[in-house]
Order: C-alpha cells, then structure tokens, then sequence
C-alpha cells in the first residue's frame, strides 16, 4: 500500500512540477539576469519599417534601433533587439522581459501610462490612397472602409479620447474602419481594393510609398500630428535618465542628425528642439560615409527598379532567411510533442484512475485546455506568472511581497510549456479512446495468464492502443505543425513570424507563399511518416 | 487431492445476487461440466474462481492451501501480488478466445511463461513446439490470430494456457462462438485432454459431449447449484424438476 502511494504521490509531484516551472524559472532566470545587469532589451514591431524592421539580410535595422545602439555604445551596454507581439506591449514591459518599448512609439494619448523621454520625433498621421483612387481630400473619405493597424496611432486619431472632434466626425463617415494587424497585409487589402485608404504614420507612409513604388500616393491634408519617444515602465525614471542623457549627447555632437538622416527622417526629428539645442548639420562628406546601407542610395543603384529592395523577387535568400524560424518552428513541434506525447499518457491514467479526485482533476484539466484558445494559454503561461505575484502580492504586508521578473529567455520556454499543455489534453483523450477500446477481454486473458498490471499495460494494451490512436494522433500532428504559428502571440519569432517581417520589410508577398510551401511540405513529410508508422503495424488486426 | 475448494460463495452484482451459497470440490484428474439456463451464474462462478470477479463473501483453496478466507462473513483476500501467483494454478480459456492479436501464434503461447514465470527461453519455445503440434497447428506458429479460424484460435488458446502447466483448466463455453464442424475438432480435443487425466471444469451447453466427457455434471440454476452427479443421474435421470425442464427445452 505504502509502495503504491509513492507511486502516485511521485506522479503527482512530476504534473505538479510541469506547472510550477513557469512560476520557478523566472525567478532563476531574475537572479541569473541580475549578474549580468549591463543588457539594454528594446522590444519593438519588426513590421514597422524604417523604425524597426528586418532587412534582407535578415537582420533587424532601422532608425530606433540604431538609436538604441548607439545608446548603448555609449552606455557599455550590450543591445537585445526584441521583436514583440504589438498588442502585448504593455504586459512584456510591465513583466520586465522587455526594458522598453522603441519603436515610433507616440506619446500622445498615453502621456500617463508609461514613463517617457522627451519626443524625438514629430510625426503626423496621414491617409494612403490608391494612385488611380479619386480620393483626394479627407472628405472624400466618406462611406469608404479605412484600414488602420490595430492599437496604432492612427486608430487613436480617430476613435482614440484624445482624438478631435472632426476626426471623430470623419471616422463615422466611413463606411468601415478596419483594424489590420501589420501594415503588410494592409497594403494587400489596399492593392486588392478590399479597403480604399490606410491611415498611418506619416514616416511609415513615406518609406512605404517609396518602395511600392507609383501605386499609391498620400493624401495632403494630415489627419493628426503627434510626437514619438520611448516608453519605459512607469516609474523607471533611473533607466529613462541614462538613456535620455545619452540622446542628448547625441544630438550636440551631432551623431543624432547623422543617424535621422540616414533614415531620410530629417525633416521629422524634433529631438533638439526639445532639448533646447541648435542642432548641428553635419556636412555632406560626413553623411555619405554613414549611410553605407541606407535604403535611398541603394534605390539609387538599381535604377532599373522603383523599389529599394532590389532582390525583392529572389526566393533563394527568403528561404535562407526563413530557413532559422523553420529551425524554430522544428524546435516547436518537436518539443512539444516529446514532452506533449508523455504528459498525455500520465492525464488519460489520471482519467482513468479509481480515484475520484485525479478523475476529477485531470477532467476539469482537459475540459479547460480543448475549450479555451491555445493563444490565451499561451499569453497565460507567459505573462501569467508577473500578474499573478502581482494579484498575491496585494493580499500581502510590503516585506512578503514577491517580485516575479521575466527574463526574456523564458519566451520559447512558455511556448514549449504553452504548447505541450494544451496538446497533452488532446493526447490524453486519444489515449483514453484507444485503451478503452481494446476488448476488456485481452486485459482478462492477461490478469488470468499471471501478467502484472504494469505488464498487462505495457505488453498487451499499449500496442493495440497504439495501433487504433495513429489516426487521430496523425491528424493532432498535423494541426499542432500549423498551430506552431501561433507562438507569434509570445513574439518568438518562428517560421510564419519571421515569413511576415520579411514580407513587411521587402514590400512583398513572396515570402508568405515560401512560409505556405514550407508547412506544406513539412505536413506532407509528417503525414508520410505518420502512415509509415501505421503500416509498420498492419500485420495483426 | 482438492485440486480446487470452495465454500459458501456469494456474488452480488450490486444488489443483484447472482451466486447464493455455491460449494464446490474439484479431485484432481477430475471432468466436471457446468450446465444450467442463461443468467444461471456459470460463467460468473469461474470468474470468481479465476479472481476475474471478487467474491463478496466465502472460501477458496487451490490444492488445499487456503488463499481467500472469510472474516465476518465477507472474504478477505491476499495482497494483489500474492493472488497473481496463485495463477499458476488455473488455466482459462475463453468463448472468444481472447488471443493476443499483436503477437504471433508462438508468442501468444512462449510469452507468459517467460515474461511471467521467467523460464528458460529454450525450454518453453521447445515444450510450446509440442504443445502446437498436439493441438495440430505446428504449420501456423508465425501465422497472426486474425489469419487463423475460430476453431484454430481456440486451439491456439488452449495451447496457450496449457503452457503454463496449469493444475486445472477452466472452459467457459468453448466453442459456443464456433460453427458446429469447428465444434467438433476443440471438443474432441478436449476429450484427448481428458483421456490424459487433466483436471478440467467445462460450462458448456454440448449435452452429449458434457455426458461423454464428464466425471461429474453439475446443473446451475439461479445461481445454486440444484443437482449433481454421475452424467447418467443428472443427465439422463434427473431427481430435480428444473433440470428436467433445462434439459427438455434444450432437446428440442
Ligand atoms: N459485470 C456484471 N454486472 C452486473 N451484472 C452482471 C455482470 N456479469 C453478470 N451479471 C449478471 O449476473 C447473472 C449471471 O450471469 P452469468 O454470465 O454468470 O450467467 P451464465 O450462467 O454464464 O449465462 P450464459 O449461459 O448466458 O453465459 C446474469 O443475470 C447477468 O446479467
Ligand atoms: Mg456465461
């Protein structure tokens, strides 16, 4: 009896751990990030050119983050460029996984909720049209559906409680306003006419313009102007002055202006304006040499093409690049289903167990897991662990409060966790189907032969329940290689994250075609393998 | 020598009793058939005596040693582990078979011995060769069981069981899933069994093979047993109006 109850109090402890690794990690990782504190991580939209994008290097550039960089070259810092899920901006800052937030990120409207440095740019909204569209003023905007990014600047130019009152007049004039996720597919609906005009910032607006070429054009009245600077956590002001005073630095020795013009953002920067400077212009021989990979002199060598990116239709460094997120969208599938595959055994035991409460427990588990979406679980097992000590802590006196920092490098291991959570519940219901339906009387046959429980499992029902679950694990398979995907909810850059910053940053939809191929394929090799397996297992009935 | 004892059973299925107070005594070398009416309680009395069910109440003894005593009336049984050696006691063999589909019809048969009372691979591969050959498949040991009939499969079983060198062998309708030809080969089988003195306790509704086979016929009804004796009292010279009745309606 003794033996036993170790047995199941060992299975508990292994189920339990699963869950508290979230909570545990974090606090190994603070204390491992506290060693090291000289790390500037900078979380910003990699779909947001020229601020912050990647480039077909591969690499992620732009404007902010060589300002960042330079900061940080300053500061003996070393810089973590951190590609973040927009709409998870505020829980990666205030999670600390990230130490601010760069990225022509307005001030305007959110005066209050972040601690900011003053604005270096002046940056206004403005509506993109088609060129052959017969909109030409604000106006004509009525009764037509405008796009604007989702939580973006735009969309608070026109519904946001800073917004005017004859910007609020015009967006109830439009037909729609649709909220797109990333400028890139804003621009396919724009081309394909699924939407007539995209609002955006006007420095996004510019760079796009330039590189899709005469398709589109902006619209010269400006709906909104506004300010961009950095955000920090509230009440980080110690960070903030480091960084501030560096810019400023940086604008009198003139080295800010070098970096804005390089970026063709001159004529937005108001940096020194606000720091009471008279900026100095640097002179042109200095400007040459820093804009060795500016995107102006490169559209200036390919005069046959009216887009900078003159490998645009090349597939064969799009598919070098995604060839590291299909490393990570491998490291995914594999990982999850190692742990998943286990984890899923031990639940449909629970399941089964005579035991009431595991019954119960592991019931509530799966009921929870199939019927809450994967992206929330994931956004759960990521964040879940800050607000939660959060939530405890105001429950608790000041000296038992518990601090929980994220690092940033527990972002794929929440997906791993993420992952192998929710397809263990799918598993285990597989499993329970499969062992309940090997006849009761091989289990009978077995017991009266003399084999022993743990024999009786492993020797008689787990190859016949292995043999009847192959199909509907095939098919669990399959979904969780596209489902992998979804990691970009925790910004971990995986093959369909990365397929869609190249995307934005080349002004092209090649690279979504290339990431399709690629599932395809790989689900292809899986369902190959899968029906290998299961003919390997065709010779008893 | 009692092969197998048992004292005063009783099986409720919830508050359904299914075996009242059931007594029984098996010599060794002995043939004793089961007979009686569906829902009589046949295949739940083995499943008792094989530890498939647990009994709620009563005794139980193979080969004189006592494993399941009673305390206050209710039976109290030994530690799961000691219960799986009493195993080697008993072989059972089912009305459908139950072969191990995964496993080749050798396997089915070397793999318990093995696995479970951990003999010598040569020696049981050796003896299962033989066990095959007497239950005429030596040809068909890397067939499949789905690659095989109904009456092979329970040949197969048989052999199966046998290798364990059991003390008794339990039939709960052997060949009530068998067509009547395929009938004929598992009870003439088990009639050589018999001429060998294997000690064997067969439910089976084979009248004339019950009369032809058995030591002992035991008539169940209601879960009691109403009568026992020689084949020829039960069988063609039954005391109890019910077995009258049973045996009537079964030879229309
Ligand atoms: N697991 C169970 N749960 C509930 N009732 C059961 C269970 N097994 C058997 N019974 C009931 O117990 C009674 C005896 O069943 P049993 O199978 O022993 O009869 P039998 O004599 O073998 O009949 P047959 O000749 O049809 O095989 C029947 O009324 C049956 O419905
Ligand atoms: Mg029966």
């Amino acid at each position: 009896m003794r033996k036993k109850l170790n047995r199941y109090a060992l299975l508990f402890c292994f189920v339990l751990s699963f869950f508290l690794l979230p909570l545990i990690t974090p606090v190994w990782e603070k204390i491992q990030a506290e060693k090291s504190d000289t790390t500037l991580v900078v979380g910003f939209d990699a779909e947001f050119p020229p601020y912050g994008y990647k480039d077909e290097n591969g690499d992620y550039v732009g404007y902010d983050l060589d300002l960042a960089q330079e900061v940080c070259k300053r500061q003996g810092w070393t810089l973590v460029k951190q590609p973040i899920e927009w709409n998870s901006k505020d829980m990666e800052l205030n999670s600390g996984t990230i130490d601010c937030i760069w990225n022509g990120f307005t001030v305007n409207g959110r005066e209050d909720e972040y601690t900011w440095t003053v604005p270096y740019v002046d940056n206004s909204q403005v509506i993109i049209v088609r060129n052959d569209s017969d909109i030409t003023e604000l106006s004509h905007l009525e009764n037509k559906i405008v796009a604007v990014q989702s939580d973006s600047s735009a969309l608070a130019a026109f519904t946001g409680e800073g917004a005017t009152e004859e910007n609020l007049a015009l967006c109830t004039s439009f037909k729609e306003l649709q909220q797109i996720g990333d400028y890139n597919s804003a621009f396919m609906n724009l081309e394909s006419g699924m939407v007539d005009a995209i609002g955006m910032d006007i420095g996004v607006a510019k760079y796009q313009v330039e590189s899709r070429g005469e398709t589109f054009r902006i619209l010269e009245t400006r709906v909104s102007t506004e300010q961009y600077a950095v955000g920090f956590k509230l009440g980080n002001t110690k960070l903030r002055d480091q960084v501030q005073d560096t810019l400023k630095e940086m604008v009198e020795d003139g080295t800010f202006m070098k970096i804005s013009k390089k970026w063709d953002l001159e004529d937005c920067v108001c940096l020194g304006e606000q720091l009471g400077i008279t900026e100095e212009s640097t002179g042109e021989e200095t400007e040459s040499e820093a804009v060795l990979d500016n995107p102006k002199n490169e559209k200036e060598e390919n005069q046959d093409t009216n887009t900078p990116k003159g490998n645009k239709s090349d597939i064969l460094p799009v598919v070098k690049q995604l060839g590291e997120g299909m490393v990570a969208t491998l490291s995914i599938f594999f990982l999850t289903l190692v742990f998943a595959l286990p984890l899923g055994l031990l639940i449909a035991f629970a399941r089964m167990s005579r035991y009431r409460i595991l019954n119960w427990i592991s019931g509530i588990y799966i009921s929870i897991m199939r019927g809450t979406p994967l992206m929330l679980q994931l956004l759960v097992v990521f964040f879940g662990p800050y607000y939660f000590s959060q939530y405890i802590n105001t429950f608790l006196p000041e000296q038992y409060m518990i601090t929980v920092n994220l690092s940033n490098s527990y972002r794929f291991l929440a997906v791993i966790i993420g992952f192998s959570l929710n397809y263990a519940a799918y598993f285990a219901e597989i499993y329970r189907a499969g062992i309940q339906g090997v006849p009761k009387g091989q289990r009978e046959a077995a017991l009266v032969l003399g084999y022993s429980r743990t024999q009786t499992f492993v020797k008689i029902i787990f190859p016949q329940m292995l043999k009847r679950i192959m199909p509907p694990v095939t098919n669990e398979v399959i979904t969780l290689v596209k489902d992998t995907s979804l990691a970009f909810a925790l910004a971990y850059t995986e093959m369909f994250t990365l397929a869609k910053q190249i995307s934005a940053a080349q002004t092209s939809i090649m690279p979504l075609f290339v990431a399709g191929v690629f599932y395809y394929v790989f689900n292809f090799i899986v369902a190959f393998v899968m029906k290998r397996i299961e003919k390997k297992m065709e010779y008893f009935q | 020598m009692k092969v197998l004892e048992i004292k005063n059973l009783k099986k409720k299925f919830g508050e359904k009793v299914v075996l009242k107070d059931i007594s029984l005594q098996i010599k060794e070398g002995e043939v004793v058939s089961i007979i009686g009416p569906s829902g009589s309680g046949k295949s739940t009395l083995l499943r008792c005596a094989t530890f498939l069910e647990k009994m709620d109440a009563g005794e139980l003894s193979y080969s004189e040693k006592n494993i399941i005593h009673s305390k206050h009336g209710r039976a109290i049984y030994p530690h799961s582990k000691e219960l799986r050696k009493v195993c080697e006691n008993f072989g059972l063999v089912f009305q459908d078979f139950n072969l191990f589909p995964h496993y080749s019809v050798l396997k089915n048969i070397v793999d318990a011995p093995i696995s479970v009372e951990k003999r010598k691979k040569e020696e049981v591969y050796e003896e299962a060769r033989a066990l095959l050959k007497k239950v005429g498949l030596e040809d068909k040991e890397n067939a499949y069981p789905s690659q095989l009939s109904g009456g092979q499969k329970q040949r197969v079983a048989i052999a199966r069981a046998m290798a364990m060198r059991p003390k008794m062998l339990y039939f709960d309708e052997p060949t009530s899933a068998l067509d009547p030809e395929l009938t004929a080969e598992i009870l003439k089988l088990i009639k050589q069994l018999a001429a060998e003195k294997m000690t064997m306790v067969i439910v089976t509704h084979e009248i004339d093979f019950a009369r032809a086979v058995s030591d002992r016929v035991i008539f169940m009804d209601e879960g009691v047993i109403v009568e026992e004796g020689k084949p020829e009292d039960v069988i063609d010279n039954p005391s109890n109006e019910r077995t009258r009745e049973f045996l009537k309606k079964l030879s229309y």
